[in-house]
């Protein structure tokens, strides 16, 4: 391990520090450096609180911020926040209009919100939740788990709740982008927990791992790496097996780099994948390419496509300032 | 002991900490083969955090102070394990109710609560390799037991509530698990006790060893 750390243990809070001490719009409650709420709420505006482990910068607190969220409960690298935490970050944001809980699908965190929307519940706060279960090779639609694509979820209910809709309405917005988005991922080296000290899975000189989930969790076959281009094809393939787009309809894609992997080949990827939709007659209606959801220093990448429509377009359109991530 | 008061509690989770530290490395590397690895370790320090936060609800009812316990459990180990161990805790004290003392009929209503807990928060059922594959049988066996004799003490229901989940971890050989990451590696668990299970069978043979005084 060679990590630009003072001790494994104090990964998580130190960073939080760093953010803290660097970003005067987000703030922390409940003398909880892991209760990370925006230090400018709206009143009367939906509250949307996210949450996970730490380790997937900017994924997941470093979407809290305008036209976004509003809190996010941090928990330990790859661990889930209490609910306590997310009880706490929730009394906080909520400005009497209701929280909207947008997370990905694992247990440990379906668990910690469904919790802590029992507390809210006794409080009289009324919340609804929401999972992104975006990476088509991790199973059948409803056990998938959360990765990048979590990402248009965000854009989604952010807009929505920033133009004052209800909180039916952004869990309607969020379901929407959810129905719309599907990811493939792969990685080509592992990354290290801090307090682990050691890889939890390996990979030859030349392999990847095609399907491999954000925390190493197995993906659908291990083998000789291929070309970007190649890549491409295979993962447009699941993709559009699974979610069909049409000659003439409309995509955003994200490509998303996991950590180690430089922006120069992310954006080598991106070329393959929009040459492959021309092919097919789908037109891009907006590309991003940078880090969305990492895992620590794991090299790899993931593309996700959300097939819009008008109101997806105006939701993904929508201006966004965070200390992470800005769209004008 | 006959009845267990808010009094014994910290006492009562003494004993749970110390199995659960004496078995952290055994479970440890059970979990590390079809898991993450750290369920001894998560055991440990959950369990080894409640005798001080018992200390602190002596003045409460008897099941209130274990639905407290349970949730400070919940923010002390935020895992998969630690969730299910604190709503079990939770529901279990719920069911105890406004009860001054824990006698053989509220410890069974704990046992039935504590499966509830688990089955509301992991969406699971009996037989799919899980913590409930302990509590569940222990749960019914002590309902079972005073149902043919609702004389039982509380020492004779903890006993056979604990055999029964002894006998539930056995069991737990012949299931293909459902959920996690053994779920992954379907051969791997065959044949071999689910950690998940045994950790609970743990809590609920240190819960009997306090009960019989020893």
């Amino acid at each position: 391990m060679k990590k630009i750390i003072n001790a494994p243990e104090n990964y998580t809070d130190d960073m939080l520090r760093g953010i803290y001490a660097a970003h005067p719009e987000v703030k922390y409650v409940n003398n909880d450096l892991r209760c990370y709420c925006t230090a400018k709420k709206v009143p009367g505006k939906v509250a949307i609180v996210t949450g996970g482990g730490t380790g997937h910068l900017p994924l997941f607190l470093g979407y809290v911020g305008e036209g976004l969220l509003d809190g996010c409960g941090v928990g330990s690298v790859f661990q889930s926040p209490s609910p306590e935490q997310v009880y706490e970050i929730s009394k906080e944001v909520d400005a009497g209009a209701g929280v909207l809980y947008l997370y990905g699908n694992y247990t440990g965190d379906i668990m910690t919100f469904d919790m802590a929307a029992e507390m809210c519940e006794m409080d009289d706060i009324k919340t609804q939740s929401i999972v992104g279960a975006d990476d088509v090779n991790s199973g059948a639609p409803e056990i998938r788990r959360g990765v990048a694509g979590i990402f248009f979820m965000y854009k989604a209910a952010g807009a929505k709740a920033a133009q004052m809709g209800d909180l039916d309405a952004v869990h309607a917005a969020a379901q929407k982008a959810k129905e719309a988005t599907r990811t493939v991922g792969f990685a080509l080296t592992p990354c290290v927990i801090p307090e682990v000290g050691k890889a939890n899975f390996s990979l030859g000189e030349n392999e990847m791992a095609m399907g491999m989930g954000i925390h190493g969790e197995p993906g659908i076959w291990n083998g000789p790496i291929k070309t970007s281009k190649e890549i491409a094809e295979e993962s447009l393939k699941t993709l559009l097996d699974d979610m069909p787009v049409a000659a003439g309809e409309e995509v955003a894609v994200l490509i998303n780099g996991l950590g180690a992997t430089s922006i120069e080949e992310l954006y080598i990827l991106s070329n393959d994948v929009s040459s492959i939709l021309k092919e097919k007659g789908i037109s891009i209606y907006r590309t991003y390419v940078g880090e969305y959801a990492t895992s620590m220093e794991m090299a790899g990448a993931s593309i996700s496509l959300c097939k819009v429509d008008s109101e997806l377009k105006d939701w993904i359109d929508y201006p966004v300032n965070t200390p992470f991530y800005c769209q004008r | 002991m006959e009845r267990i008061t808010a009094k014994e509690l910290p006492g009562l989770f003494q004993a749970a900490a110390d199995q659960m530290a004496a078995h952290a490395g055994e479970l440890g590397e059970m979990d590390a083969e079809l898991g993450d690895g750290d369920l001894g370790l998560t055991m440990e320090k959950g369990f080894g955090s409640l005798p001080e936060v018992a200390r602190d609800l002596t003045g409460e009812p008897v099941g209130k102070a274990i639905m407290k316990a349970g949730m400070k459990l919940s923010s002390v180990i935020p895992s998969t394990m630690g969730f299910l161990m604190s709503s079990g805790l939770m529901t279990g004290g719920k069911a105890v109710g406004d009860a001054e003392s824990i006698g053989s009929k509220e410890y069974a209503d704990f046992l039935e609560g504590f499966a509830a807990g688990i089955v509301k928060r992991g969406k699971c059922k009996p037989g799919e390799r899980t913590v409930l594959d302990a509590i569940h049988p222990a749960a019914e066996r002590a309902a079972s037991l005073l149902a043919e004799n609702p004389g039982a003490s509380l020492p004779k229901v903890a006993a056979a509530a604990e055999q029964a989940a002894k006998d539930g971890v056995e069991a737990t050989r012949e299931m293909e698990p459902v959920y996690g990451k053994a779920a992954v590696h379907k051969a791997a668990a065959v044949g071999k006790i689910d950690q998940g299970a045994c950790a609970g069978w743990y809590l609920l043979q240190a819960f009997n060893s306090f009960i019989q005084g020893s």
